[in-house]
């Protein structure tokens, strides 16, 4: 046989790709229309959070602060005329609620991404799911770097919060050259996002000692149980420096508690996602305890972040984002703060990595994911840091500076100047970021090339 | 707290005393099948005929004047062998159709359905039989398509069923047009037995040393019917007293977690996520809390419970019917690594209920240290090999099961469906591979008519969301209404199994499961089935 009779005819070719191609479509699968979620009006996004429950303080702001942004869009014409639509479900922080509530989002409101969604404990029960079914899960508000770093067990998956290992790892640093003659310990909750920054916090070359300068509590018994033997464990032990890696309500339990028992650490630190000052001002508040007080009792906490602080007023995306927030956020409780800020720079993301996917108006779930992996991590937004997306990593942002928060509850840099760290999820130095952060755009709109 | 289940779980414990008392009868098999003995019944329309198998097994066959050609062949679950209270082994056909809860043969009789259904038993005994249910089946299939004239063939069957069919269609492919498995085991048993066994051994480890689980599985007949009874009984009294004090208190066994504070609770659900039991239950949602049960995956422990106590005897019996086939030792667990067997999912939702970090790397701290059980390797291998298919029919296949089944685990279905999808996808590839090399139009035409098509769907009977209810005290209330869909085994509403039944037929007629939009509406007008077509239920913990 030569190779000319090997060499089928274009003709045929045609034929088969095109007969096969439509019996495929119709015996398998179900995009034959195209993705679910995306019309020629309309993208939409679903977000899962604690809207209600006891865990819902602070985060129940974020939703509203993406959706303002989002209307912000949509109000200067959308992604090339689509209008981005935000629908939210209250998973009260319980697991069971989050996998019923991610198949009605899927189902019934036929959602194109997953976006925002809040919660460790929460996403590890839908994560596989969403990633079996190729859906996007963008920007999740958990540092839990083992949703990220490895992309091939979830390739749908990115971040939108540095991870808590890449920041503890900065945090642990900083302790150790700050208060290196300082018994430091800490309070950590049992779960993914405690052990994370447990391990971060290791690799910075911190050491901790098992019911001693290391006490932990199961997540979600802070508010029933207390911290009393935590705290008491910690004082017991002559901790000077205790870091917190827990959820904001326990870091005002533990505050709280601290106090009850007379315990006075020369230092707290906080793991950044456990410590917005208006989430533990309310959690506080509603134990009876007075603004002035709590603002005393947070001030002189050490966290890091990977954005400006809400309350830095000279800050371009503060300003820009603190006139969509009045503008746009209808929420109930709209008072501009971490949360809020953090909802508004990740609708920003998504809008860009939205728009830099829908090239030719041809947005799809893969074209998203491409998208972000291949052109991710030139994107900017309000953080000091860009995110760190590639093929190998999904993890968002890479750097933190350390601050301290002041009688005002606003974060400050230590030092009176803000330094910005970063380092990876593994064994990688902590080193002084070179990153400039871009300015933003006079209509805060993302610029993408 | 009361459930009530629990006492005819206990009263079964006197089975005992009936096996010894000498109730079990073997019945000797005919040498060839009878012609079988037909009744009109011009009030219902319909004319049964009753006859036995050359097995000397029962079968009836029920067809009713408007018959329209598509003929339902029923292969029931697994039947115990031996008496016990409240049980009596079948000595004739008990269900000629999908029943549980309710009855659908009526219905479908009005739907023009023939109707054939068998006793699966050799030599008067049931158990694990299912090489001679196939043989069975297609013997009631032949002499049934001799006697009347049948245009389209579905074979259908529940649980066990599943270890029957599969193969069946294996063995003969042509024997049926579709082929329909409900709740059912694809096709082996396998992979879940190890999971009960799991349970039964991390129960040994952590409450009742004296515990064998699987271990005490093997001895033929009566004696070894009453060796699992024994068993049998010990775990019982721990649901018994579960049932009683939530498992409150703490560990008592073993020796290094004595003082440790874990309270049984912790185990409990720890052995149940090990094994793969859903968290959801009849009256459990997994969600819900109250006083008393102030925490989601204390709701999701108390529904291990109550589907443990619903799972206990027919685990024991079937593992027992399995083990008279392959013989004692068909579990070892001495590589088993149980840490592996925790998800991440569930280690995150339930660490609460578990006790947290410090308690679970404690439990499974010890069972990596326990004593392991070193299974027999003839066994192992029969049982490796039990019910083996290729799962590579082309015929239309659809399942249904329920999102919570508390026996045969929805993973099966889930297992099933990855199955058939590669063998698909091979077949596909191979298909493609022709299609490039093909040279003319002509060639290219003949191959589009034989394209691999996707014939399998796979369909679910979903819980509400939430539906839990308490008492007064804030204890769940396990003697309510039960969850209307999604929970128990073989149990389905009426109107689940008949859409189910009425695609089989469908899909028998046409040759081809329907499409995704035609589906699609049939699920959307049937209260609780699954209208996500992607829905996929939890793994099997094992899939070899």
């Amino acid at each position: 046989m030569n190779a000319v009779n090997l060499r089928k005819p274009l003709i045929l070719t045609v034929v088969a790709s095109a007969l096969v191609g439509s019996l495929t479509i119709s015996s398998v699968s179900a995009s034959a229309a195209g993705d679910p979620g995306i019309s020629a009006t309309e993208i939409v996004l679903g977000m899962q959070l604690p809207e209600t429950g006891p865990a819902s303080p602070g985060y129940n702001k974020v939703d509203d602060a993406a959706r303002a942004y989002f209307d912000y869009v949509n109000s200067k014409g959308g992604i090339n005329g689509r209008n981005i639509k935000l629908v939210v479900k209250d998973d009260t922080y319980k697991a069971g609620l989050t996998i019923s509530t991610a198949s009605k989002l899927i189902n019934e409101d036929k959602i194109f991404a997953f976006f925002g969604s809040i919660g460790t404990q929460t996403h590890v029960s839908v994560i596989k799911d969403i990633n079996r079914r190729k859906i996007p899960d963008i920007f999740v508000n958990s540092g839990y770097s083992g949703f990220y770093t490895d992309p091939k067990k979830y390739p749908t998956t990115f971040g939108g919060l540095g991870t808590y290992t890449v920041e503890a790892k900065i945090l642990g640093k900083y302790l150790q050259e700050k208060h290196p003659d300082k018994k430091i310990g800490i309070l950590y909750q049992s779960d993914d996002f405690g052990r994370n920054a447990m391990a971060g916090l290791i690799t910075s070359g911190l050491k901790f000692e098992a019911k001693k300068t290391a006490a932990s509590f199961i997540a979600g018994t802070q508010g029933s149980l207390g911290l009393v033997s935590q705290m008491s464990q910690l004082k017991a032990n002559g901790v000077e420096v205790v870091i917190i890696a827990a959820v904001s309500s326990a870091t005002a339990v533990a505050y709280a508690t601290a106090n009850a028992v007379g315990y006075k650490p020369e230092k707290w630190a906080v793991i950044s996602v456990g410590a917005d000052a208006t989430t533990f001002q309310t959690i506080l508040g509603a134990r009876k305890v007075p603004l002035a007080t709590s603002a005393a009792m947070l001030a002189g906490t050490i966290s890091a972040s990977h954005a400006p602080a809400p309350g830095d007023e000279e800050d371009e995306y503060v300003k820009a984002f603190k006139k969509i927030n009045d503008e746009f956020n209808t929420g109930a409780d709209k008072r501009w703060d971490n949360n809020v800020m953090q909802g508004m720079n990740i609708a920003y993301l998504a809008t860009a990595a939205l728009m830099g996917a829908d090239k030719k108006k041809k947005l799809t779930r893969a074209k998203l994911i491409k998208y972000l992996e291949n052109k991710g991590s030139k994107l900017s937004s309000a953080a000091f840091s860009p995110l760190a997306y590639s093929k190998t990593t999904h993890e968002a942002f890479t750097g933190y500076w350390i601050g301290e928060y002041d009688a005002a509850t606003v974060l400050q840099p230590v030092d009176g100047k803000r330094v910005v760290y970063t380092t990876d999820s593994a064994n990688g130095p902590v080193t002084v970021s070179k990153y400039e952060r871009p300015a933003i755009s006079a209509d805060a709109l993302p610029k993408v090339a | 707290m009361k459930i009530n289940k629990f006492k005819k779980l206990i009263a079964t414990v006197g089975a005992t005393a009936l096996i010894s008392s000498g109730l079990v009868v073997a019945v000797a098999a005919p040498a060839q099948a009878a012609d079988p003995v037909c009744v009109t019944d011009s009030n219902a329309g319909t004319i049964t005929c009753n006859g036995t198998l050359s097995t000397g097994a029962a079968y009836r066959t029920i067809v009713p004047n408007s018959f329209d050609g598509t003929f339902f062949f029923w292969q029931h679950g697994i039947r115990p062998s031996y008496p016990y209270p409240g049980y009596v082994p079948p000595r004739s056909v008990e269900q000629m159709a999908p029943a549980g809860a309710v009855d659908t043969s009526k219905d479908m009789l009005r739907r023009g359905y023939g109707l054939a259904a068998f006793d699966c038993s050799t030599g008067g005994l049931h158990g694990w039989n299912t090489a001679d249910c196939v043989e069975m089946l297609n013997e009631l299939i032949t002499i049934t398509k001799a006697r009347i004239s049948i245009k389209k063939t579905v074979v259908y069957g529940s649980s066990m069923a599943g270890a029957v069919l599969t193969p069946f269609m294996d063995k003969y492919p042509d024997a049926a047009d579709a082929v329909g498995l409900l709740a059912a085991v694809t096709p082996t048993i396998d992979n879940q037995l190890k999971s009960g066994c799991d349970l039964f051994y991390i129960f040994s480890v952590f409450f009742d040393p004296t515990i064998k689980g699987c271990a005490v599985m093997g001895t033929k007949g009566v004696p070894g019917h009453m060796a699992v009874l024994g068993d049998f009984a010990k775990v019982a009294a721990l649901l018994t007293q579960w049932s009683v004090d939530l498992g409150s208190k703490p560990l008592a066994y073993p020796a290094p977690l004595v003082g440790s504070g874990i309270p049984q609770r912790s185990a409990l659900l720890l052995a149940g996520l090990i094994a793969g039991i859903p968290t959801k239950s009849s009256h459990m949602d997994g969600i819900s809390t109250s006083a008393l049960i102030p925490e989601q995956s204390i709701n999701g422990t108390v529904a291990i419970l109550e589907n443990a106590q619903e799972f206990l005897g027919t685990a024991y019996f079937g593992g027992q019917a399995v083990s008279e086939v392959v013989g004692a030792g068909f579990y070892d667990n001495t590589k088993t690594d149980f840490a592996a067997l925790l998800s991440d999912a569930d280690l995150g939702r339930f660490n609460l209920g578990l006790s947290g970090d410090d308690a679970i790397n404690a439990m499974l701290g010890m069972l990596a240290m326990s004593p392991r059980v070193t299974g027999d390797a003839t066994a192992l291998a029969k049982i490796a090999a039990l019910d083996k298919s290729k799962t590579d029919t082309n015929k239309p296949v659809i399942l249904l099961s329920n999102e919570a089944d508390r026996l045969v685990l929805p993973g099966n279905t889930t297992l099933y469906l990855k199955r058939a999808m590669a063998t698909y996808e091979t077949r596909l590839a191979a298909w493609q591979k022709e299609i490039d090399a093909a040279k003319s139009v002509a060639d290219i035409s003949k191959l589009l008519k034989s394209k691999p098509v996707w014939n399998t769907v796979a369909m679910y009977a979903m819980t509400p969301e939430t539906y839990t209810t308490f008492t007064a005290t804030g204890a769940p209330n396990l003697t309510a209404t039960a969850a209307p869909s999604g929970v128990g085994h073989e149990r389905f509403t009426k109107e689940q199994l008949l859409t189910w039944v009425h695609l089989l037929a469908k899909s028998a007629k046409s040759g081809k499961v329907p499409g995704r939009n035609s589906l699609s509406s049939y699920l959307e007008r049937t209260p609780y089935l699954n209208t996500d077509l992607d829905y996929q239920a939890t793994e099997l913990k094992y899939e070899d």
